[in-house]
């Protein structure tokens, strides 16, 4: 087992300074995709599509911080940690970096239940970017350039596609030649129209430290293109010396004794189990309340009405949200060697001195010093509802948009809209059609779906409850959701496809020979007295039935058939989990197969709902200009459908679909794409 | 090619699961997640009441889908041989766990695809009572694998199975429109009262228990969500599981639903809706006076028009009153007027212009303020009533009844005088006609339907309780699976309950700091 690990976790072979040589300039005048923006999104985006087989090219304004964490050194946790799982699944970065660069792992909720599960880890800081930067560079057909994009270039609107702009590349702020591609992936994060905020001062940019970005860009997307755009909130903690902080008076919190890697390719994480770094638990006093009141007419950030998370808020909205109790903070590292702590929850905006004199209300801290302090940044996202389920601008062909200027908040919602939006624009630049993920396969699909589908009023994150099969979607099932999908796509390497196909072939052999164990109920009874076999109704009980009691581990039935199940010891966890979770997931396998054809049934988007010829009230009408749902399952998800307006729509649909496939019939003998069986339905209707 | 009748199953169900939620526009808004192809999950087997109501000989209980059978072996004690098919055969209807006879009746057996839905169909032709109605269908009901239908539900199997003829399918949309609109306002009417408050009040208390055990999965980690709060969960869902049993065993069942066709009188003050229904009920029941906003309250009164039942209300007069008890009878006005099947706008002829085309757009204008829903007045769902004709001129009575019968908006329009009883034989048989119509469709003022429907959500939503204890120590996920089961299924009664609600509740409830 350990074979394909080794050789995937230590692919770091030339770290760093190679990036910044290829930098300087562009091998060629046309791509078939860029990508602006070297986060989370923009990473995976232009691995994704790189792998997918585009000729890409990332943009980023300071190649050096590519990969780099710009808040909270940690990586997955509840629902976020099934997001990395699925992103690794599909051949992603972030899984095998976390394995990488983590210092501290645990699974969170490993009381709750395997679907709940959410593998976590702190992370190295400096290990995350150098894991990245290297991945990158090792990746064929991806090239990086260091530059700030200065104006993304559109064709005026096609006259016989009216509204319809399609994207021909951008131009860079050095005033060099523009460079060609056939898709733009935009993943800006916090830089579009960026403000930073400490105390009373406010100046523009995204994050501290780096130039703010061009106005231009985000003058294209709201003037020239007239996307709706929104507003939105958030912030980061002050870095505090770890030298300074008394941690005797914290609360000691150890990782895992054994660390879970995140990715599927990965039996051991690079960081030794007794390598791990703890972290420390200490809660805030009624001082910490007292600086905040004291301090509010200084904290320009706080009085202003964009939206911020609720469920990552600042130490303002928290003791005035909630007052007169003690909210926790935790103490991370920040590195294996680094010197700082990342203290969570403790996110503020008001001047560095106050925020000195908040921290040292903490006992722990009561002596600490700031590195850095923190800040508070506002930016303007683009209302998801004008994106297509493949990201794409719905406006404007060959746009896509990932991250936080679709209104997400976290690296790892970042990172999974990143994958999908690089794969998508890659397909884009090769004419095939687009490729969707569905809410009921996987949380990146749940994702993308609420993005398009809903919009958002909030910074939007990721949890267990937003994905009603929850069950089936767990994260030790997310290879066996994904894979087989992401190789068809071409995003997953042959390792990966191999090492996939090998699970899939024992994970079914182990089922069988489960299956094939029949005993009946007394028989049971007999093999194993301390459990309570209940009579069942073919009069016969197999390995799998016995499996889902709560009692009765893999490895118990393998002692007792050594000779059937010994073999299978490998997935003994995977099993467990399977057995006990099957019946509930094939409860709602009718309801999963229903959700999957509505949104097979797409509906163009040049429709005009106004003079549609079917029986439609202006109101529905209004309703469907508005959102220009995707699917008829997105335009079934909209409040204010009635159902006699979805049965016209769908009679509307058919009749297109029908004529559509008498035309395909007269042109017969036509080859058909790769991917053609996962985007048939989506490709058989004019995008 | 997805086969066309896989669509439009949900959109019945959809319309069914919004009904309840307060308010307005309830047909308006299509649950999400209750999609148009819901039709593939055609395994279950549905049953109906499907003839008329009122005062009928014969009802007829119509069953479609694979359990049929199973239905016909344990209802009518045929055990080993199914009947010849479409062969009507005289048996005893028994309860297929007390055994009790409910009726004695005609059996036919129709097994697929030579029948109506093209699935095995079972009819019983039963005795027309209310209560052998009730029975049969509640027996039905318990048996496994199946459930009352939805609204037109027999008919998108039949268009499933390729049994309509085009023309039928294209009126589908307007068939389910119409479908959805009667029991939308069969759903109002239940709602509204006592049995409305208690199921709402159970879809809050377990609205709360998911977000808390929400909470605790998605949050308790790394943030103070102490451990009890699983223990207050595991109160309520005790608590809630022990109301609902109870519930569902209550024979009286809460309250009674009046049966019949739902008529309203409604319109200004001193219009003469008062003398109207005592016209109507030939008693009087509500007391008649010259001043405007006698009547403040609904005065209600059952009535045979024409052999059908009839639940006849009379309203308070619509104006804009600084009394507050007259406020309140003008808002439940409204609100009748919003449960109707068939309103009855009372218009005082005397203040009508003479001339006819300026009486007409008067006319339209007030009815639109009557009728204050967004919808078209439904063809079929509202008479106008001219009262005091016997103060107007006779020429100017002769242009009104003829002038406005062309007039386009308007719907059947009766010059009637309460005073002398002018007009008033002609006005009763557009009135009988006009419920004869309604009658004939079984889902309107059929609360044993819509009750057998509930009372089936409530039985799926106490057995999805029993899941949150089965797993409630071992996997807290299949815990909550369990109460988000449970709040689907009520939420069929009182609307569909959103992630985003639930995540409301959580950020109101906790402080979530990570």
């Amino acid at each position: 087992m350990s074979r394909m690990l080794t050789r995937k976790l230590l692919p770091v072979r030339n770290i760093l300074p190679p990036v910044t040589k290829r930098a300087s300039h562009v091998h060629r005048q046309r791509y078939d995709v860029i990508v602006v923006g070297g986060g989370h999104a923009g990473t995976e985006a232009a691995a994704a599509a790189a792998r997918v087989g585009a000729e890409t090219l990332l943009v980023t304004q300071k190649t050096h911080t590519i990969g780099a964490l710009s808040c909270n050194p940690s990586l997955g946790g509840v629902g976020k940690g099934h997001l990395v799982r699925e992103i690794d699944a599909l051949d992603g970065l972030c899984g095998r970096a976390g394995d990488w660069a983590g210092i501290h792992f645990s699974i969170l909720n490993r009381r709750k239940g395997p679907a709940v599960w959410g593998p976590r880890a702190q992370l190295d800081r400096q290990r995350y970017r150098e894991f990245i930067q290297a991945e990158l560079l090792s990746t064929p057909r991806l090239e990086v350039l260091e530059g700030s994009v200065e104006e993304l270039l559109v064709t005026d609107p096609n006259p016989e596609e009216p509204g319809r702009h399609r994207v021909t590349g951008i131009r860079l702020a050095n005033g060099s030649r523009p460079i060609s591609a056939s898709s733009v992936v935009l993943t800006t994060g916090t830089f579009l129209s960026g403000s930073l905020f400490v105390g009373h001062t406010v100046s523009p940019g995204g994050r501290i430290g780096d130039a703010p970005s061009s106005t231009g860009l985000s003058q294209t997307l709201r003037e020239r293109l007239g996307l709706r755009v929104g507003r939105l909130r958030t912030g980061t903690p002050p870095r505090v010396l770890k030298d300074s902080v008394d941690l005797s008076l914290a609360k000691l919190h150890p990782p895992d004794s054994h660390p879970t890697p995140f990715s599927f390719m990965n039996t051991r994480t690079r960081c030794k189990p007794e390598e791990q770094l703890p972290c420390y638990l200490t809660y805030t006093t009624p001082g910490v309340e007292r600086v905040v009141r004291e301090s509010l007419h200084l904290n320009c950030h706080i009085q202003q009405d964009a939206k911020g998370p609720r469920y990552c808020p600042s130490i303002e909205s928290r003791v005035l949200r909630f007052p007169g109790r003690r909210h926790q903070v935790w103490l991370e590292p920040e590195g294996m060697t680094s010197d700082l702590l990342y203290p969570q929850g403790l996110s503020m905006t008001m001047p560095p001195d106050v925020q000195l004199r908040l921290i040292r209300e903490i006992p722990a801290m009561h002596r600490a010093e700031i590195h850095t302090p923190g800040y508070g940044v506002q930016y303007d996202y683009v209302c998801p509802t004008q994106l297509s389920p493949a990201l794409q601008v719905k406006n404007t062909q060959g746009l896509f948009l990932a991250g936080q200027i679709n209104g997400t908040t976290g690296y790892e919602e970042a990172a999974a809209q990143g994958l999908w939006a690089g794969v998508n624009a890659a397909r884009w630049a090769r004419s095939l059609p687009p490729a969707g993920l569905s809410r009921t396969e996987s949380y990146i699909g749940v994702l993308i779906d609420d993005l398009v589908s809903r919009g958002v009023n909030e910074p939007y994150r990721m949890f267990t409850s937003r994905a009603e099969f929850r069950t089936s979607l767990r994260p030790d099932n997310a290879d066996l959701r994904l894979t087989q999908k992401g190789s068809l796509l071409g995003c997953v390497s042959s390792a990966r496809r191999d090492e996939f196909l090998r699970v899939k072939l024992r994970l079914q052999d182990a089922e069988a020979a489960l299956r094939a164990l029949t005993l009946s109920p007394a028989g049971w009874r007999k093999m194993m007295p301390g459990i309570s076999v209940s009579e069942s109704k073919n009069g016969t009980l197999s390995g799998m039935d016995l499996l889902q009691y709560k009692d009765v581990s893999f490895e118990m039935l393998a002692s007792l058939f050594p000779e059937q199940l010994s073999p299978h010891i490998e997935f003994s966890e995977r099993l467990k989990i399977e057995a006990v979770y099957k019946p509930h997931c094939d409860l709602s396998k009718r309801e999963v197969e229903r959700i999957q054809k509505e949104e097979n049934m797409s509906l163009p988007q040049d429709l005009d709902y106004f003079s549609l010829p079917v029986s439609l009230s202006k109101e529905v009408r209004e309703i469907l200009d508005r959102f220009r749902p995707s699917t008829l399952g997105a335009a079934t998800r909209l409040e204010g459908m009635t159902p006699a307006a979805v049965v016209n729509l769908l009679n509307y649909v058919q009749i297109a679909e029908r004529k559509e496939r008498m035309m395909n019939r007269s042109n017969a003998g036509q080859q058909e794409g790769r991917g053609e069986d996962l985007c048939a339905r989506n490709a058989s209707l004019p995008q | 090619m997805l086969p066309i009748s896989a669509v439009c199953g949900g959109i019945y169900r959809a319309a069914i699961r919004t009904l309840g939620t307060r308010n307005v526009p309830l047909c308006r808004r299509l649950s999400s997640g209750d999609g148009v192809l819901a039709g593939l999950a055609d395994a279950d087997t549905i049953f109906a009441l499907s003839s008329g109501h009122g005062r009928c000989g014969v009802a007829v209980v119509r069953i479609s889908g694979p359990a049929a059978t199973t239905a016909l072996r344990c209802m009518v004690g045929l055990r080993k041989h199914l009947p010849p098919p479409r062969t009507a055969l005289l048996r005893s209807i028994t309860d297929p766990h007390s055994k009790e006879v409910l009726d004695r009746g005609l059996v036919l057996w129709f097994p697929a695809p030579h029948s109506f839905t093209g699935e095995d169909s079972v009819e019983f032709h039963i005795h027309g009572g209310p209560a052998v109605i009730t029975a049969v269908l509640q027996a039905l009901g318990s048996v496994p694998g199946m459930r009352p239908a939805e609204a037109g539900e027999f008919t998108r199997r039949a268009f499933h199975a390729g049994k309509l003829d085009l023309t039928e399918v294209e009126g589908l949309g307007d068939l389910i429109h119409a479908e959805t609109e009667a029991q939308r306002r069969q759903a109002l009417r239940q709602m509204s009262g006592d049995l409305g408050r208690l199921y709402q009040d159970w879809s809050h208390r377990l609205k709360r228990c998911l977000a808390h055990v929400e909470a605790f999965i998605d949050f308790s980690e790394d943030e103070l969500i102490e451990d009890g709060v699983l223990d207050r969960v595991d109160i309520s869902v005790c608590d809630l599981q022990a109301e609902i049993n109870q519930h569902l065993k209550d024979e009286r069942r809460g309250e009674r639903l009046r049966s019949g066709v739902h008529v309203v009188i409604a319109g200004a003050t001193n219009a003469g809706k008062s003398s109207l229904l005592n016209t109507l009920c030939q008693r009087p029941a509500a007391i008649v006076s010259p001043i405007a906003g006698t009547t403040r309250d609904v005065v209600e009164t059952a009535l045979d028009i024409g052999g059908f039942p009839v639940l006849l209300s009379d309203t308070a007069g619509l104006r804009d009153s600084p009394d507050l008890v007259e406020q309140e009878g003008v808002r439940r006005a409204r609100e009748r007027v919003q449960q109707a099947d068939l309103t009855l706008v009372v218009v005082d002829s005397t203040i009508l212009p003479s001339e006819v085309k300026q009486a007409g757009a008067v006319l339209l204008k007030h009815l639109e303020s009557v009728l204050t829903s967004q919808e078209q007045p439904e063809a079929g769902r509202c008479l106008l009533v001219l009262n005091k004709t016997d103060l107007l001129p006779e020429a100017q009575r002769e242009q009104l009844s003829l002038g406005l019968r062309g007039t386009s908006g308007l719907p059947p329009v009766c010059l009637i005088s309460c005073q002398t009883s002018e007009g008033l034989k002609d006005f009763l048989t557009v009135l009988q006609s006009t419920v004869q119509t309604m009658c004939a469709d079984p889902l309107s003022g059929a609360p044993t339907l819509t009750q057998a429907r509930h009372r089936a959500h409530l039985q799926q939503c106490a057995a999805a309780l029993a899941q949150y204890w089965r797993y409630r120590d071992s996997d807290l996920a299949l815990a909550a699976e369990g109460v988000r089961l449970a709040l689907t299924g009520l939420g069929r009664i009182t609307g569909r309950v959103g992630a985003e609600e639930i995540l409301d509740i959580i950020f109101k409830d906790f402080c979530i700091g990570k």
